[in-house]
């Protein structure tokens, strides 16, 4: 199921504008996540503010962002006066210079979003600007507000999209000329054939198994084991429930993954 | 400027041929704007507790253990040792299990960058692995136990140097073609392409992600100051959206003042002037194409 946008505003080029979403290419909604129990109770931890004054409860109504004017001053802010802060780039991304597909150094991505037009009256617009960008080779440089910074973005033509990447700061990337400066420049000749035929000895094709998480595997595993010695005892007790043949790993696994989606989907219209 | 400290030691592994390596953070994350949240009842700030989601009661660090949920509201108690003892004791060695062609190598599961460096004994096996994979322009793909966790990392060439890439896990990663497959497929060619082609030309330039500034923290101080002062906030403008019908004219028309001396498509002067008249912000001359970049610093 394809996640809900988690930003929506305008893509620009000169005077050709569309609506689009946003949404992070990453997510770890997947990932097997714990929550804090209390060991008493077996019950749900959760956290709750209270008055740093009062010391009473404070009740989700009355949470509010406030931006300190001075000591224990605070001047609150609600979502709508943030949305008015007055910069274009909180809604539009304005694509304003274009450089070379590769002159971006990769060091600089942030994190990637997908790109999309958010109406069909934008889908041909999203396309001229899609595919001018590919056909120049070049990638769109613009900015835009996420997470309360704004941020240097870069549009990069792919597929049918654009995958977006917000860049770190300048102060974020640490120079890299303390970390290489004692390394050499050449390479030993002598080595070099042998390095080339080892190289292309273990030359493969990318795949995403290279990039399995069996430590998320093994904690599965022990949830499953948990999850089996909660169950009821059925009467059919001493046939061969014992030992599990060992094909079945695989399935259990499959299983699993599927009540860990299960559940994730039960808590998502929890949430909601 | 200071050393910084080794996030990790190790080795690399590559064949039989293994070395002592060092990586180091390539990136850390500044702070954003923070705010404090506040009790509007009372103006007051507020600080956080943990309690019982069933009785109430505030629940000490002591009493706090991990679960995992099964199904809605059970929870299965696991102790955190168990979950420590999942991760495989390492033998801190980067092992590379495979080389991938550059073009192959999909940037959307890049995780965090780490400057990788050799120790003394090992530079010449270093120096000879850098430029083998610059020459073969291959990246290794490596994996050991990092940060808790058996992560696989992304070995570049960069410079005199390495750089390896923490990248995310499987189930982390959408695929970009997933994420676009419903989008309808279209090719825009001719005209429109060409107009676009243009508009492009006339906004190349250059960009140094360094010099970049975050505005945003000066633009909340300034909504806040217009708010203790009473005055309104501004009203965003609504943003006009180009229409398939006025597709073609608003290509032309930014095509057209953008232009100026250079090879421009047939433009019409009439619609020029109305492009102009209707968009104050894209007055860009092909002088001042750049001056819509990012602010630059300065220095």
């Amino acid at each position: 199921m394809a996640p809900r946008p988690y930003w929506k505003g305008y893509l620009k080029l000169s005077l050709v504008t569309c609506p689009v979403a946003m949404t992070p290419a990453t997510s770890e909604s997947e990932k097997v996540r714990f929550h804090t129990l209390n060991k008493e109770t077996g019950n749900r931890v959760i956290s709750q503010y209270v008055d740093s004054i009062t010391g009473k409860r404070v009740k989700e109504e009355n949470e509010a962002k406030g931006y300190a004017r001075g000591e224990n001053d605070y001047v609150i802010l609600t979502d709508d006066d943030l949305d008015a802060v007055a910069l274009d780039t909180v809604k539009t991304i304005d694509i304003g210079t274009f450089v070379p597909a590769e002159s971006i150094e990769w060091v600089y991505l942030e994190k990637p979003h997908y790109l999309m037009p958010d109406d069909p009256v934008g889908q041909e617009a999203f396309a001229v600007i899609r595919d001018a960008m590919a056909a120049d080779k070049v990638v769109g440089v613009s900015k835009l507000v996420v997470g309360r910074r704004e941020r240097a973005v870069v549009l990069e033509p792919r597929g049918e999209g654009i995958v977006l990447w917000t860049l770190r700061f300048g102060n974020e990337v640490r120079p890299e000329e303390s970390y290489f400066e004692d390394i050499d420049e050449k390479s030993d000749p002598e080595l070099a054939p042998l390095v080339q035929q080892l190289i292309k000895q273990k030359t493969k094709t990318w795949s995403p198994t290279m990039v399995s998480d069996p430590i998320q595997e093994s904690l599965l595993a022990i949830i499953e084991q948990k999850r089996k010695a909660l169950r009821p005892k059925r009467a059919t007790k001493g046939k061969k429930d014992e030992t599990p043949p060992a094909s079945n790993v695989v399935n259990i696994m499959d299983a699993l993954r599927k009540s860990v989606e299960a559940n994730l989907k039960s808590r998502r219209e929890q949430r909601r | 400027m200071a050393a910084y400290r080794a996030q990790w030691k190790g080795f690399l592994k590559f064949g039989e041929v293994s070395f002592g390596v060092a990586l180091y953070t390539a990136s850390s994350t500044s702070e954003r704007i923070a705010f404090n949240t506040i009790n509007k009842a009372t103006g007051n700030r507020v600080n956080r507790i943990f309690v019982d989601s069933e009785t109430d009661d505030p629940v000490p660090r002591e009493a706090q253990t991990k679960g995992f949920e099964i199904e809605n509201g059970q929870y299965i108690m696991i102790d955190p040792e168990e979950v420590a003892a999942t991760i495989p004791e390492s033998n801190k060695t980067l092992e590379v299990d495979a080389f991938i062609p550059c073009a192959e190598v999909d940037d959307v599961y890049f995780d965090k960058p780490y400057y990788l460096t050799p120790d003394r004994i090992g530079a010449d096996a270093f120096t000879a692995l850098r430029d083998g994979m610059k020459k073969a322009k291959v990246a290794a793909i490596a994996r050991t136990v990092l940060f808790r966790r058996i992560r696989t990392v992304l070995v570049q060439p960069h410079g005199k140097g390495l750089i390896a890439t923490t990248l995310n896990f499987d189930y982390e990663v959408r695929s970009s073609a997933k994420a676009f497959e419903e989008m309808p497929k279209i090719k825009i060619k001719g005209e429109m392409l060409d107009l676009a082609k243009h508009i492009i030309g006339t906004k190349k330039g250059k960009f140094n992600p360094a010099e970049f500034e975050d505005r945003y923290e000066l633009a909340v101080a300034e909504l806040v100051k217009a708010k203790i002062e009473g005055r309104a906030l501004p009203k965003k403008k609504p943003v006009k959206v180009s229409e398939p019908k006025d597709l073609l004219k608003a290509l032309r028309e930014s095509a057209g003042m953008l232009g100026g001396g250079t090879d421009k498509p047939k433009r019409a002067a009439a619609n020029a002037n109305a492009g102009l008249g209707r968009e104050k912000a894209s007055r860009v001359s092909p002088k001042s194409a750049t001056a819509a970049t990012p602010r630059r610093k300065a220095s």
